[in-house]
Parts: C-alpha cells; sequence; structure tokens
C-alpha cells in the first residue's frame, strides 16, 4: 500500500481495521436499550449479527483501534513497537463521524474501541474517554459502546469511560502469569485484573442502586414488573455503569498451557470476577518472532473450538471444569466434543428416561441442549413422548439415542458399552470434526495419543 | 365438505375464521385455505370470504382475552410467513384454524402451543419461527442508501411478510430519519417520516430513477465500509463456505459489501 504523509479518512481506516482484527470479542450482546424518540440508536439484548467477514466471523461492530501506535514490546502483537509497519491515529471527530454514518446505514450495532498504548496508558484511556463522551453527548448515540481499558490506567479514568460505555474488557492475553511475563513483559498480571476487579465492583454496585429503586418504585403503586425495569433503563438521569458486563480474551497456543489449565482459569474468570464472556483467539504467527511456535499446521482452530464447546458447557449446562478434565487427562478427545466425551467416560449415569428426568439430567445427554430440555419439559405436561416428538423438537438423535430411552425402551437396540458407544458415533463421518476427516485414513483405538501436537498435520 | 378461501392476510385468516365458525357446520367438515383452489375437489364447497375488519377484531380481541397475547401474536407471526416447505405442508390458515378449534375446545387454552404432537400446532409454530427467524436476519442486513433528498432508502427481498417487525425496530432505532424499506417481492413499501409512526404503502407507483439518486457523500461512506469489511478478515482463518452458510446469498445480493 502507497505510503502517504498525512494518511486520509480511507487509509486510517484500513490501517486501524487491519490492526484491531485478532481482537475477537465481537458481539453487541446484553443489553435492552429502547430509543429515546430522539437522536439515533437503540441496544438489542440478543445481539446483531450485521455481516460476515471472510473468514466466516461475524461482524456487528465497527471493529478499530484508536491509533496503532504503542510503546509497549508484546511478542505477539503485530503493533508492538518494533515492528514496522504503517502507523496512523484517529480523531475522535474522525470515529464520530464513521460509527454515525455507518449506524445509520445500518451497517454496525455499534463501537468496539481499542487502541495501543500511546505515549502512556492514561494519555491513550483520556482519549477513548473523550470519543465515547462525544459520541454519546454531542451525538446522541445510543447504540452500543464496547471499549477496552488499558492496563495500567488510573482507576478515576476507568470509572468515567465505564459510565459510557455498555460493555468494558481488558485482555487476560495469556493465561498464565508466566506466559505473560514471558511474552508481554511490559503489561503484568497486576496490571490486567486490577481494572478487571473494579470493573466488577462498578457493575455489582450499580446493581445494587438498580434493585433498591425497583423495590421502592413496587411500593409506591400497583405496576407491572417487566415495565419498571424498562422505564428506569431509559431514564436519562439513570448512568449505568457497564450495563452489558465484563469480557475478556486469550491466546490459544502461543504457549505450552494444557487445556486443563486455560479451562481452569476461565472458569476462575467467571466465578470470581463474574465476566460474561471468555473469547479463546487462536494464535496467528505475524511477527515471527523467535520467542513464538511456528505452528507450520495453521492456527489451531479445533483447539479453539473445543474450548469454546467446553465453555459453553461451564456457562449454560452447569458443568465445572474439573469434570471435564483433570491432570490425567488435560486436553480436550479430538475426535468427540467435550460433552459426547463426558457421557462416555460416564456411561453409570445412562440411559436417561425423557419422561421423568430432571431438567438437569436431561441438559447432560448429548443432542439435547438447553432449548430441546426447556420443550421437552413443556411438551411432557400435555402428553407422554416418543422418539418422532423428539425429533420435532429439535433433539439430535444421532448422538442421543445411546443415551435415552423412551417410556422405557431405547430406539434401536443398543449395548450401554464405552467401545460399542464411540464406534457408533465416529462411524458417522458428519460427526468427526472437518481437520480430522481431511487428515487422511486412521486406525481409530481409544488408546491413541489425543492430545494436540503443534506438528500434527 | 366447506372450504373457505381466504385472503393472504391477518385480516383475511381472522375473517374466515370468524365466518367458519358463524356458518355451524361441523367442525371437522371445515378447512381454510389462502390459495386459490387449484385442484378443485367434488363434493367440496368452496366459500369466498371477504375481510372484514370488524369480524376480524372481534377474533383477536377474542383470542387475547382467552388465550394471551403471546399466543395471538404467535398466531399472527404465523400468518405473516409466506411460502413454507415443510412434511406435512399444511396449508397456513388451515392450521391456524385448527390450533384456534383446538384451543377453544380445550379446557386451558393457553397451552394449546406446547402441544408439539398435534399437526396444527406444529405447523404453526414452523410458520412462526420461519418468519420470526427471517425477520431477525434482516434486522442485521438490511442496508440503507442515502438518497438526494435525504431520504434513507432500503430494498428487500424476503421470503415473508416481515416489514411490520421491521418497522418496529427501525422506527425506534432511528425516529429522526426519513427512510424506507421497499418490498420488492410483495410489491409494498415501508415508509416512515421523521419524527412519526411508519405506515405501509403499496409501492406500484414507486419512481425507481427517482430512488437510485444517490446523495455526494453516499458512495464515499459505502467505500469506507467496504474498506472495513475486507480489512477486518484475518487471511490465516479465511473460510468462503462458512460466510456463505451465515449469510445466505439472497440476502447478499442487497448487502452493498458483496456487490462485485
Amino acid at each position: 500500500m502507497e505510503l502517504s504523509l498525512q494518511p486520509d479518512l480511507m487509509e486510517k481506516l484500513a490501517i486501524l481495521t487491519d490492526a484491531a482484527k485478532y481482537d475477537v470479542a465481537c458481539t453487541s450482546s446484553g443489553v435492552d436499550r429502547g430509543g429515546k424518540g430522539h437522536g439515533i440508536g437503540n441496544s438489542v439484548a440478543a445481539g446483531i449479527c450485521h455481516s460476515f467477514a471472510g473468514d466466516g466471523r461475524c461482524i456487528s461492530l465497527l471493529k478499530i483501534l484508536m491509533s496503532n501506535h504503542c510503546v509497549y514490546n508484546c511478542s505477539y502483537c503485530q503493533n508492538n513497537c518494533k515492528n514496522d509497519l504503517p502507523r496512523a491515529t484517529f480523531t475522535p471527530e474522525e470515529i464520530c463521524t464513521l460509527v454515525i454514518q455507518f449506524y445509520r446505514r445500518n451497517y454496525i450495532e455499534g463501537l468496539f474501541l481499542s487502541s495501543g498504548v500511546i505515549d502512556n496508558p492514561d494519555h491513550t484511556m483520556e482519549l477513548l474517554f473523550q470519543t465515547l463522551y462525544l459520541l454519546r453527548n454531542k451525538y446522541e448515540f445510543n447504540g452500543y459502546i464496547h471499549v477496552k481499558a488499558i492496563p495500567g490506567a488510573d482507576p478515576r479514568l476507568i470509572e468515567l469511560t465505564g459510565y459510557l460505555a455498555d460493555r468494558m474488557s481488558i485482555n487476560l492475553e495469556l493465561p498464565t502469569a508466566d506466559g505473560l511475563r514471558s511474552l508481554a513483559p511490559c503489561k503484568s498480571r497486576q496490571t490486567i485484573l486490577r481494572p478487571m476487579r473494579q470493573i466488577q465492583n462498578g457493575i455489582r454496585h450499580s446493581h445494587l442502586l438498580d434493585s433498591h429503586e425497583l423495590m421502592t418504585r413496587k411500593n409506591q403503586s400497583v405496576c407491572h414488573l417487566p415495565e419498571v425495569i424498562r422505564l428506569s433503563s431509559q431514564d436519562p438521569y439513570r448512568k449505568r455503569f457497564v450495563p452489558a458486563g465484563q469480557s475478556t480474551q486469550m491466546i490459544i497456543g502461543a504457549t505450552p498451557e494444557s487445556d486443563y489449565q486455560i479451562i481452569k482459569v476461565a472458569e476462575s474468570l467467571y466465578d470470581r470476577f463474574e465476566l460474561k464472556r471468555v473469547f479463546y483467539s487462536a494464535f496467528v504467527n505475524v511477527t515471527h518472532n523467535s520467542d513464538l511456535p511456528a505452528l507450520p499446521g495453521g492456527p489451531p482452530l479445533l483447539r479453539e473450538h473445543r474450548l469454546y464447546q467446553a465453555d459453553w458447557l461451564l456457562r449454560y449446562y452447569h458443568f465445572r471444569a474439573d469434570e471435564l478434565l483433570n491432570e490425567a487427562q488435560p486436553d480436550f478427545n479430538i475426535y468427540l466434543d467435550p460433552k459426547c466425551d463426558w457421557a462416555l467416560r460416564h456411561l453409570e449415569q445412562f440411559p436417561v428416561e425423557i419422561n421423568r428426568a430432571s431438567y438437569q439430567t436431561l441438559l447432560r445427554v448429548p443432542g439435547i441442549g438447553y432449548l430441546s430440555a426447556r420443550r421437552i419439559i413443556a411438551a411432557r405436561r400435555t402428553s407422554r413422548l416418543d422418539f418422532a416428538d423428539l425429533k420435532r423438537i429439535g433433539v439430535v438423535l444421532k448422538r442421543a439415542i445411546y443415551f435415552i430411552t423412551c417410556n422405557g425402551r431405547t430406539m434401536y437396540p443398543i449395548r450401554i458399552d464405552q467401545d460399542y458407544i464411540t464406534r457408533q458415533l465416529l462411524s458417522d463421518r458428519t460427526q468427526i470434526p472437518r481437520e480430522i476427516r481431511q487428515a487422511g485414513y486412521q486406525q481409530l483405538s481409544l488408546f491413541d495419543d489425543q492430545t494436540f501436537l503443534a506438528s500434527a498435520q | 365438505m366447506y372450504t373457505y378461501i381466504c385472503d393472504n392476510s391477518i385480516d383475511g385468516i381472522l375473517t374466515g375464521i370468524y365466518d367458519a365458525y358463524a356458518d355451524r357446520h361441523p367442525l371437522h367438515d371445515i378447512h381454510l385455505s389462502v390459495s386459490e383452489g387449484m385442484n378443485l375437489s367434488l363434493f367440496t364447497q368452496y366459500i369466498e370470504v371477504v375481510p372484514d375488519a370488524h369480524k376480524a377484531a372481534k377474533v383477536a380481541n377474542t383470542l387475547k382475552s382467552r388465550f394471551g397475547q403471546d399466543f395471538y401474536e404467535t398466531i399472527y407471526q404465523a400468518a405473516m410467513s409466506g411460502d413454507v416447505p415443510g412434511k406435512s405442508a399444511m396449508d397456513k390458515a388451515d392450521a391456524i384454524f385448527e390450533t384456534v378449534a383446538l384451543a377453544l375446545a380445550s379446557g386451558d387454552g393457553t397451552k394449546t402451543l406446547l402441544s408439539l404432537g398435534e399437526p396444527c400446532v406444529y405447523r404453526v409454530f414452523e410458520l412462526c419461527r420461519a418468519t420470526g427467524r427471517e425477520a431477525m436476519h434482516l434486522l442485521g442486513f438490511v442496508r440503507f442508501q442515502e438518497l438526494e433528498n435525504g431520504i434513507l432508502f432500503s430494498k428487500i427481498h424476503p421470503k415473508h411478510h416481515v416489514l411490520p417487525i421491521l418497522g418496529d425496530h427501525f422506527s425506534d432505532r432511528l425516529p429522526e430519519e426519513n427512510f424506507m424499506i421497499y418490498d420488492e417481492n410483495r410489491k409494498i413499501t415501508l415508509l416512515h417520516p421523521a419524527g412519526e409512526h411508519y405506515f405501509l404503502a403499496d409501492a406500484e407507483t414507486l419512481d425507481i430513477d427517482a430512488v437510485s439518486r444517490f446523495s455526494a457523500d453516499e458512495l464515499r461512506m459505502q467505500q469506507l465500509w467496504i474498506t472495513f469489511f475486507h480489512s477486518i478478515t484475518i487471511d490465516a482463518r479465511k473460510n468462503p463456505g462458512l460466510q456463505s452458510q451465515m449469510i445466505p446469498k439472497r440476502y447478499q445480493q442487497d448487502a452493498v459489501e458483496f456487490q462485485v
């Protein structure tokens, strides 16, 4: 690309979008906020996907860096100070123009704003705050804003910015403190976890104020509860701190941690910091630094996929990390998803009788998701369910038939035996991940080494 | 055997239900249909239903008061669906009529929509889901273009009649904008003047020329968006199959970033 001394808006956008793309967080979910009748924008709790990029990822927000100048020297990041590439910085007004004009045309749900560290964390955080302030107050933007907190910034700046954003996040980057120290010496666990704790406390405090207001309003008049909540969130004087919660991101594959260590870190983040989401980003080697693995097979996409599957099990299916993995088996099964894998190791709990089992038990059956489990419970009230009904409800019978009975009978005669069920599951080629299928013929055995090797393919 | 031919709209179907009950034929002999009878059956009497707003309102009020707002909204959304192929492929009006009949006959009609075992209830569920899914997709895939006179114009080709759902959403989101959404499949336009409520209008007299004149800034904004769209892809993870799966080709034709 031609370099000009004063890059125009188009060039800046190209540079700063390219610089932001490895931050995979891009949901616009978590806040239901109706329009105010003036200004522009609203927010839908489920999030809205506006487009899909060439790599298949959802495009929901205008994901940009304020600047890709950076004084830090993190090995994995293409924007580190040692790297030679075109640098640019947006002005707050330019960002506001882009956001409003894209939003009007329904290209985006809102803004995702991060930045390299310009001079020092406080100066950078101030610039981010300025941009958000302009957007919310001068342009009356009521859509979704996800802003990154800069590690090491002053707590007062973080607090002020939190009242303007919907989601605020700070990247953990590497799962362990050792990993962070080796690849990103300018950051430390302290500078990352302290703002995380501050945001968590701010959110808790904001919720307490909300419930207090709810109780006093309830006592005042007979009002329909949901309306009260809606009113409270539309109240222009109500300032909510980071209403869509916090998230974070970890890079997978840049350091030698096992899946067990990563999923334990994610679990403790959910338990102790009350995060909404943890994102896993498969490591893409852009800097070709000597302390980073070469990864000739490309980024570890299957491993990232397994981690997301396990993450869903932690959040929606009430699993604990120790149930999925342990010291003896520290990495996920590459052939089977974590839920099937758990079920096969705990066959004493199956088969489950569909017409009698509790919601918790139904959730644990491979092929039954939380929507299907809810529908089963609802449909059970009026009639006894049969396999045909289950198919209509949306249960994946290909997997579930080995683990359930309807009215005491299984669909086909089966043996509740680990080898048998595994062979049946894997004989269906669609159940095997694409990367394994394309690896060519391999004799399967339960005793195979199923850990991920960097030079696997 | 009596078949009532209804207009393909919520008013038409509700009037059909009113007439079917008013004429007092045995319920198992009654069918409703939204399509003109292609294959006429020998022993069936075909009755044309003229949509009547009062009759439809009466039926709607009965449904709302006896079975709740959720039940009514599900029926409404099912009525907005277009062509939904399915194994049973029951006619839209017929499925709605049988569901309503089931609910009226049972003790507690509010639970009727949960008994997915009944073919008519399952069909209503399928139709409602199809419309809901398309509306959810279009909330993201609608693209506006700024015309010379400042109006935001968008053209869509939906399979189902989703304009009311889009209207609610965008009126809330862009209260101060003048915008139009043109459904080219049904030739209806949704119009929203700034600060007012939206309304639907017949688009036979749409001036094609006027809606192709963009404002001065429009092309530049489109270029910026396309630049952003291409810059955000991580080349090491390129996956065109996944991209086509997530945004099917029929939505890509109206999205500016996919125009070659």
